[in-house]
């Protein structure tokens, strides 16, 4: 185990932007758009919210929080 | 729905141009046309609200392929503050209003061009990941900010790397 994992976090993400940076951006790309189904908010074709704060409230409402959207 | 292109990324840019829509990539989508390692599902547009933006968007849209009724049309040409589309080509979010970011004009004049895309700056994709709070934020902006740090040090002060 690191003595500081902290210090080892942040230079593996210093690796992973080294290494971004040598892929042109259509690969780039092609490794980060992944579609992965999310449930109740892939289930609707369109949806408007007048503020962003109806959208938070309907996410909170109504997704799965292990979705994440929730807020603190 | 497959994933988010490239290709489709070019076909954005280039019906925007056409048409003139005035939008700024956002969110995680823009951080990974700026060099951020992470993966997302859809694609976030900041878009200027106006009425001849919005029309001009809308006249987009269609054209690269998004089947949308008179009733949506009319709601993108609005400027709500959040419209999500999973009837198109591929996924996609306007967002007229971003969280932690007070005008388009602003973060327009920070944007950053990459490949003929306008990106927002790292500071205001931080800046609106930070003011959402949300679980799936609060546990990415560690990383995107040590990202924004990295970016900074490679573009330098006048931008000369950009």
């Amino acid at each position: 185990m690191s003595a500081d994992p902290e210090g080892a976090a942040r230079r593996q993400w210093l690796e992973d932007f080294e290494a971004a940076a040598r892929r042109p951006l259509d690969v780039r790309m092609k490794y980060a758009f992944i579609h992965t189904y999310k449930p109740v908010l892939d289930d609707g074709a369109f949806r408007a919210f007048e503020t962003m704060a109806d959208y938070r409230t309907w996410c909170e409402r109504n997704l799965p929080s292990w979705l994440g959207y929730g807020r603190f | 729905m497959g994933a988010f292109e490239y290709r489709q990324a070019q076909e954005i840019r280039d019906a925007f141009a056409r048409h003139g829509v005035r939008y700024l990539f956002i969110g995680k989508s823009g951080a990974i046309l700026l060099g951020y390692p992470d993966t997302t599902q859809d694609a976030d547009l900041f878009v200027e609200r106006s009425p001849e933006n919005g029309r001009a968007l809308v006249t987009a849209l269609k054209e690269l392929g998004f089947p949308l009724s008179a009733e949506e049309s009319s709601e993108i040409q609005r400027g709500k503050d959040f419209v999500q589309i999973r009837s198109g080509p591929f996924d996609l979010d306007l967002v007229f209003a971003p969280d932690g970011i007070k005008r388009f004009e602003d973060a327009w004049k920070r944007r950053v061009d990459v490949e003929g895309f306008p990106v927002c700056h790292p500071d205001d994709i931080i800046r609106s990941k930070a003011a959402a709070n949300r679980v799936k934020d609060r546990e990415s902006l560690p990383r995107l900010r040590a990202f924004r740090d990295y970016w900074m040090s490679r573009r330098g002060p006048e931008g000369e790397k950009e």
